[in-house]
């Protein structure tokens, strides 16, 4: 386990940060911004469009398993992109399978190799290390591989690898250093035997036997795949799945989850970990529903417990910067500002900010257009799309049937449904009974389209054209007005007309 | 020890260089081919040999220079010869560090901090 280990802050820094500012009167930089992963990069590339004399301040605190990685972020190196490409790399598998009724002659059974698949994965991800990197250059950022503090509210202080003292000032902060993964402390054996996310990506050898811990969309997805490649794996839940998203969705994709081969430890929780001498892990976990204690033995235990900021080295207390007490998250207003007027928080660090690349390099990219262009608009962070990548995908827009009944009242929303089987499932007779989608509407008036949830392959690719649609306002005598794509699962959602309200059959029927 | 230089000539004798030099940092520039006179046919070459050479001295020590002729024009210009198809070089000038995907094509060889930063960064 590593030892966290932290130099008390040198008395002569304080001092050295007025000496550079009595000498100058002004700051060495226009923007700093503390984190290299998508908001913070975003920003600083926006700001230095407008000539902006710009710093970025990026360094990656190796995983207590001793992981680490370049810059870029969680989203390039330990989250979306592995994700994705394991994901297709389990798609693959599916599809090979499938491949058979289609007349090809694959021999069976199939055999997954995981350090190709990592190699793959992992050199991909070192060329876009290497791509920030050039960029940072070719757009004059100055880069630092150091972990900062807060000195005063314009300086920022630490130390390079090589153990030099660096010391930044700047006009403006942006804070940018989004969340790691969470460890269950209670659990006896939990930090010494565990892995997580940060870990999972960069194996060099396959984890083999698998339990993962917790119902997050990240331990859905990593379930996902490491069954879709072959390996034993369960996923144990305390309580719901999904939590936050439309439940009856979430219901749809552990169920499916379960037939593709998953195995489920529901109303679980682990109480220990313990090395065996064969070296594979003993996990004991309590049965909540019948209340006995159980065990079994796995070559790797992953948390996937929930994420959290990493704000204790920052030193926020010092310069004033107010964080939410529960969540250790930056409290931010609607234009990222913090408690403190020149100082801002974007991405996975801010408090009630969706943790999404996407919507991180657009508040940046935004705000980089506030603070230095002549732009005074600011982020909206309503009807954001997204996608859980699990083996059937899950993509979503707008609100969840619980979110708009909550709202608006479910004798005022109309719920269209439909269970739908993708044209080239038949053929694969592949078992379509989790393909699903619906469309929650507004009643009266326009019937305008609060949400729209779709459960399919290539769900992402599905919900991104009719995000743009809900963000203009879309009804629902409009969304029947556009006629569908043939063949294809996305044109269901022009067709839906079955209420849940009526009670009807909702399967489709063919054409 | 320092660094050293290595010159080569073809896909063959590339690999071979490279492979004698295994367990060492090796950085490789590949350019067209030069004719009698000295000057290549390729004149992105031509303005990045000189900004590449001016900063050899930043090689981490124990590393390896390879300067590679490619070929000819018409060489260059198959889509399969091999220094497309298997070491996947998509322009000549390239400068890249041999066994990573860190590496800078064409315009980005005329940047002299690109090339450094190539040279010293992880």
């Amino acid at each position: 386990m590593a030892a966290l280990w932290r130099r008390p802050r040198p008395p002569a820094v304080s001092g050295l940060c007025r000496t550079l500012r009595a000498l100058s009167g002004k700051n060495q930089y226009d923007l700093l911004v503390i984190g290299g992963g998508s908001g913070g990069l975003a920003c600083a590339k926006e700001a230095a469009q407008f000539g902006r004399k710009v710093a970025v301040l990026d360094y990656v605190e190796p995983s207590l398993q001793g992981t680490a990685w370049g810059l870029g972020g969680t989203c390039v190196n330990v989250g979306c992109i592995p994700k994705k490409l394991m994901h297709q790399a389990a798609l693959l598998g599916s599809a090979l399978k499938d491949a058979q009724h289609y007349g090809w002659n694959i021999s069976q059974p199939l055999h997954h190799t995981w350090s190709m698949m990592a190699q793959g994965v992992q050199n991909y991800v070192k060329s876009l290390n290497w791509g920030h990197r050039v960029q940072l250059q070719e757009k004059k950022v100055k880069y630092f591989n150091i972990k900062g503090s807060f000195s005063d509210p314009h300086t920022v202080h630490g130390l390079t690898k090589a153990g030099k003292e660096t010391v930044v000032t700047a006009d403006n902060i942006v804070i940018a250093t989004g969340g790691r993964p969470k460890y269950p402390t209670h659990v006896a054996g939990a930090l010494e035997y565990g892995i997580t996310s940060d870990d999972l990506f960069w194996l060099k050898e396959s984890p083999g036997k698998t339990l993962i811990v917790g119902a997050s969309y990240v331990s859905l997805e990593c379930a996902g795949f490491l069954t879709g490649i072959g390996l034993d794996t369960t996923v144990m839940m305390r309580s719901i799945p999904l939590r936050g998203f439309d439940q009856q969705m979430a219901s749809l994709v552990t169920e499916h989850m379960e037939s593709y081969g998953t195995k489920f430890l529901k109303r679980c929780f682990p109480t220990k970990v313990e090395k065996l001498k064969s070296n594979k892990l003993q996990v004991t976990w309590k049965n909540a529903d019948l209340g006995t204690e159980e065990t079994d033995s796995f070559n790797t235990v992953m948390w996937a417990v929930g994420r959290a900021p990493d704000t204790k080295t920052l030193n926020l207390e010092t310069v004033g910067v107010k964080t939410n007490s529960e969540t250790g998250k930056i409290i931010v207003d609607a234009s990222e500002a913090t408690s403190v007027p020149h100082i801002y928080a974007i991405g996975d660090i801010a408090e009630g900010r969706p943790e999404l690349t996407p919507t991180a390099i657009a508040a940046g990219k935004l705000l980089a257009q506030r603070l230095f262009g002549q732009s005074s608009e600011l982020m909206d962070y309503d009807n954001v799309p997204t996608t859980v990548f699990t083996p059937l995908e899950y993509g979503c827009v707008g609100l969840s049937e619980e979110a708009a009944v909550q709202r608006h009242g479910s004798d005022n929303i109309e719920v269209y449904h439909a269970y739908y089987k993708p044209l080239e499932f038949t053929v694969a007779e592949r078992d379509a009974t989790q393909c699903y989608m619906k469309m929650v509407c507004l009643r009266e008036g326009e019937q305008r389209i609060l949400g729209l949830h779709f459960i399919g392959p290539n769900a992402g690719e599905v919900i991104q054209g009719f995000a743009l649609g809900i963000k203009c306002g879309a009804t629902y005598p409009q969304m029947m007005k556009t006629v569908g794509i043939h063949p294809t699962c996305a044109e269901e959602v022009t067709k839906l007309h079955i209420t849940k309200r009526s009670g009807l059959d909702a399967t489709v029927t063919g054409c | 020890m320092g660094w050293e230089e290595r010159q080569v000539r073809g896909y063959p004798e590339f690999v071979r260089a490279a492979q004698s030099y295994h367990g060492r940092p090796i950085f490789a520039l590949f350019c067209g081919d030069k004719d009698a006179e000295g000057r290549s046919w390729c004149p992105d070459c031509v303005t990045a040999e000189p900004v590449v050479r001016k900063e050899l001295h930043n090689l981490p020590d124990e590393s390896v220079f390879i300067y590679c002729l490619v070929g000819d024009r018409a060489y260059w210009k198959d889509p399969n010869n091999e220094f497309r198809k298997n070491l996947k070089l998509t322009g000549v000038p390239t400068l890249l560090k041999y066994g990573t995907p860190q590496k800078l094509v064409e315009e980005e060889c005329f940047k002299a901090e690109l090339v450094r930063m190539l040279f010293t960064e992880d």
